[in-house]
This record gives structure tokens, sequence and C-alpha cells, in this order.
């Protein structure tokens, strides 16, 4: 069934106002949910973050007072749909267990990017990305099981594995080598431009997330894991940003900014097994399809060009959330050394990145690696949920009282 | 081994509890009608050991250490108080009854919400304003408080021994025999004084 957003009939713009009553949604169960209606949760949230921060940027430079007042008017609207989709979030569930979902949302959304990705310089950087947030997953459940007594397979029940992926402690780069080349938006598919942005907007909601909420905990190695992994989050928002052409305009932005909302709304409701938080999808897309015509109206005033130069006639396929535990297995037995330099990757440690190590680690153990010593030490092994068999790597097999 | 039966102190002991109360929850939600009443009894079981340790244990310290500890724990006693009114109305009902899954899921999330403002405004400050060696001394205490209620009568789980307040008033006496065989003078009168 095709679908073209620029030939639907949004919600008029003034009817999109909600007042307290409709603003107070009713939260997901913390315990009955299922794992990918709170990842679409969490992906919503950020893309709405997104939107609201791209409007201002914009309007901190946009000098046309009556284009300033119509994103004021959108982003007031954006920014009610941002706290409607994260009020969905249950208040029973401790940060730690939201923090383990956002995990599994960077990998299962960014692994399904980088399958679909036609491009294979962007399928890279997707690839490279994803087995690092795979080891985040894999130290905060190990985390949580020392602070909260319970194993991460209930949240993620089964449907993503945790097990190590590119070891945390080589995440931290010379923030030169995290800059990649830009994809060319004169000759770049929408689906290409569409990926870059909704991995980029869930990585920098993970960044925010997790700078925030990190100093809130008592436990030193939970506000030391959460720095160390905050700083590599910045490191992705910076991956993630840098393949966005910086040569498209702002209307271009604002066009794309809107499509992708709509294109994720549209897609999420196709899967959404909560009938609730359908209806909220339902209700999101019809409202993005509205400020989607008004950001086009603007790109057609400003940019003089037709938004058939930019979209696509329909939508792509649906952005799904689904295990890719085979897909993974094969990129930890790929991919796993890789690292970068410049725009591109190696495999081996070179200077630039042995010199940042050197001065961030100063001869001590990084909290990635304390957190498992002290999941060891407490429990005799560190924390898994391998559901496909042992690890494909097989030097980050399970031993008892070894390193990951 | 990968178990859950390590803790370090009696903060960690508790939150274990409301683990292992969480995930009884959704054993008992999601069972067959044919083992519904043994896995709930094994849920108020663990509720009642739990609620020993909050209020013989606990609350006493918060009492005693924690700015403000008559107040914080004012609003836990009464919600703890709602828990067990509501679990004696579904002991009454039984497994069976048509109403049963409703109120049992009203349940869990009330006592959700009550072990999630227990950890947030209780148990951090205990771990503040509390030397690490009681805490330590007193999660022994407790794990063999509750081996003790296990086996002495036994609580044969399978066939609902005794009802709802009676085993909870039971826990309650043995955590609080336990402890005050620990606890030193000084803390023993106020960690027993205000029951």
């Amino acid at each position: 069934m095709t679908f073209n957003p620029l030939e639907q009939t949004g919600i008029p713009l003034d009817e999109q106002l909600r007042n307290w009553r409709e603003l107070d949604v009713l939260p997901v169960d913390p315990d009955l949910s299922d794992p990918y209606t709170l990842c679409r949760i969490i992906t919503m949230n950020g893309i709405e973050v997104e939107s609201i921060m791209f409007s201002h940027n914009f309007a901190r430079v946009c000098q046309d007072q009556d284009v300033t007042r119509k994103l004021a008017e959108i982003r007031y609207i954006e920014q009610q749909q941002q706290k409607v989709v994260n009020w969905l979030l249950p208040g029973q569930a401790s940060p730690l267990e939201t923090t383990i979902f956002y995990e599994q949302v960077a990998v299962d959304l960014t692994a399904w990017i980088a399958r679909m990705e036609p491009d294979p310089y962007l399928k890279q950087a997707y690839e490279f990305g994803v087995l690092e947030d795979f080891d985040h997953l894999y130290r905060y459940s190990n985390l949580y099981e020392m602070v909260q007594h319970r194993k991460a397979e209930k949240l993620v029940q089964g449907l993503t594995e945790v097990m190590p992926g590119r070891p945390t402690k080589y995440h931290h780069r010379h923030p030169v080598d995290n800059v990649r080349d830009p994809y060319d938006r004169t000759s770049t598919v929408p689906l290409s431009k569409m990926h870059a942005l909704t991995v980029m907007s869930a990585e920098q909601q993970t960044m925010n997330f997790y700078m925030n909420v990190g100093p809130q905990y008592m436990e030193p190695i939970a506000r030391q894991l959460y720095q160390e992994i905050a700083m590599i989050e910045e490191e992705h928002v910076t991956h993630y940003e840098s393949l966005v052409d910086p040569g498209e305009t702002w209307w271009e932005r604002l066009v794309l900014h809107e499509y992708n909302e709509v294109y994720l709304y549209h897609s999420f409701m196709q899967h959404e097994s909560d009938p609730k938080v359908k209806a909220i999808w339902e209700l999101h897309l019809n409202m993005e399809i509205e400020q989607l015509r008004i950001a086009v109206e603007l790109f057609r005033a400003h940019d003089e060009r037709d938004p058939d130069e930019l979209l696509p006639p329909e939508l792509p396929a649906p952005v799904t959330f689904e295990p890719n535990k085979e897909y993974l297995r094969h990129l930890l037995d790929t991919q796993i050394d890789l690292t970068t330099l410049g725009a591109g990757y190696v495999t081996e440690a070179h200077e630039r990145f042995e010199q940042l190590q050197d001065k961030v680690m100063a001869g001590e153990v990084p909290p990635s690696e304390w957190v498992i010593d002290q999941h060891r030490a407490q429990f005799g092994t560190d924390y898994r949920s391998e559901t496909d068999g042992p690890h494909p790597v097989s030097e980050l097999r399970q031993q008892s009282g070894s390193k990951a | 081994v990968t178990d859950t039966t390590v803790e370090r102190d009696v903060v960690d002991l508790l939150v274990q509890q409301h683990t292992q109360i969480r995930d009884l929850f959704t054993e008992v939600e999601s069972s067959a009608a044919a083992t519904r009443t043994s896995s709930f009894h094994r849920l108020v079981w663990l509720l009642a050991v739990h609620d020993a340790a909050d209020e013989k244990v606990v609350h006493p310290l918060t009492r005693l250490h924690v700015h403000g500890g008559d107040y914080i724990v004012a609003d836990l006693l009464a919600e703890e108080r709602r828990t067990r009114q509501t679990l004696v109305a579904l002991e009454e009902m039984g497994t069976d009854a048509p109403e049963f899954p409703r109120l049992l899921n009203e349940l869990r999330t009330t006592v959700l919400e009550h072990a999630n403002r227990e950890e947030a405004y209780e148990f951090r400050y205990l771990r503040r304003d509390v030397p690490a060696g009681e805490l330590r001394a007193l999660s022994a205490v407790l794990k063999t408080a509750e081996a003790v209620a296990h086996t002495h009568p036994d609580p044969a789980v399978e066939a609902a021994p005794e009802n709802t307040l009676a085993l909870f008033d039971r826990t309650k006496e043995l955590a609080r025999k336990a402890v005050g065989d620990v606890l030193d003078p000084g803390t023993r009168s106020s960690a027993t004084g205000k029951d």
C-alpha cells in the first residue's frame, strides 16, 4: 500500500493544541509491555527532541520574523508531542531500566537501518556504531544486576542478546577521528538522509539522557559508568551528524525533519501492539502531515524549488523493530577490531588513538571494565543473555574469572 | 554461578526482595488456574517477610537516623496498610474469583510504586546515614529470621497454612526478636519502641 504524505490532509495546525487532560496520557505497564513498544516510545522522544532543538536553532539564525513566528507555532505543537510521547514511559521504571531500553533501541534500530541502508559508506558507519552500543547494553546490564538484583533479560525479553561487543574502553578515540565524510545532498537518496537523521536524533537523546541522569546515582560505579558512556555517546553524535551534508539549506532541513517524523509515526503505527500507544502514533501522524505541508510551503517560497526534487513519491518501507541477532553476530565476527582513522576505518591501534587512550585512561582501569570486574567478584561471572549460542568471537566467550 | 542470592547489606537484601516480588506478580498474573493459587501463596509469603523487615528493621532505622524519618515512615506505613487490606480482600475472594485479576493488577502497581518510593526516599538515606557495618549485620540477622519463619512452623506455602494477617503478624514477631538480639541497647529501644 503506497502512502504519499504530500497527498494527504492532516489536522489543521490551530486544531493541534492539547489541554492538560489530553496531555495527561496513561503510561505503559513497566512489566507487561512489549519491549519494542518501549523502544518505539524512546525513539519517537528522541525524534521530537531533535525537531524542537532544530527549530530553536533555525529560529536563532532566521531574520524573517514571519518565519520565526511560524516556526514558534509549529514548535509549540512539537513540544507537546514530545511531552505526550515521553510521558508514556512508566514512573515505576528506574532510570537504569530506561537506560537498558535506550541501548536496546540503539542496537535494534541502528542494526535495522544498517541492514536497509543502500549507500555502502553510510552502511559502514552504522555497522561500526552498532557494535559499540551493543557493548554498552552489556555493561549496563551488569550494573543492573549489581544494583537492582535483576537480570536484564526480564527487560529485553530475549529479543536482543546481551554479551560483549567492541569493548567500551576502545571507544575513546581522538575527536578528529570521529568526523565522517558527509553524503552528497544532490545525489543521495531520501531514504539515506532519513536514516542519518533518525540515528543522529536517537544518539543525541541518549547522550542528553545519560549526561543528566548519571549523577543522580549514588553508587560510585554507576556514576562513573554513566560518565564514561555519556562521553562515548557524544562521540556517536559527532560520528552520525557528520554524515549529513552541511550544504543542505535550512528549508531543506526543515522539510526533511518533518518528512522523517511522518515516516516514523507511519512506520510505528504499522507494528504497534499496544492500542493506546498506536492511537497516539496515528494522531501524531495526522499532525505531522500538516506540519510537513507548512514546511513544504516555506521550502517552495524561500528555496524556490519543488519538493519532488527532495522527497520520494511515497513513504519507504516502514522502519521496524525486530530481532537482529544473526546480523549482529556476523558483525561481531567481522568488525569487532575496527577503529577510525580520519574519515575511514582501520584495524590497527594507530598513534593518535593510542595517545588519546593513554591520556584518558592514565594507567587506570576504566569504569566499563571495573563494572565487569565487580560483577565477577560479586556473582562469580559476568552477566550475559546469549540466546543463540556462545559468543562468535572465541576470546570473548564467557569464562569465570577472566576479563571480557 | 549466576544467582541473585548475593547481597552485601540489608538494603541489598530488600532491593533483591523487591525484584523477586515484582517478578512473582507477573508469574501469578500469567499462571494457569491450576498453579495460580500456589504462586499467589508464595507471593503473600514474600510480601509478609518483606513487610516484617520494613516495619521492624528498616523503618525504625529511618526514624532514628534519617532527617524527617518520622514523616517518611508514616507515608510508607500507610501504603503498607493498604497493601495488607488488598491482600486480605484477594485472599477472601480466592484466585478463581472473576474480580481477582483486576484487583491483583491494581495491587501490583501499588506495590511497585511503593517499592520505588522506599528505594528513592528511604534506602538511599539509610546508606548515607547509617554505619555500613550495622547495615551488613542486619542483613545477616534478617536472613536468619526469614529461615526460621520458613521452617517453624512449616509455612507449607502450597496449602495456604494460615490467613494473611496471622502470617504477617508471625513474621513480624520473628523479625522483632531477631533484631532485638543484635542491635545495641540504645538502638534497640528506638528500633523496636515505635512499632
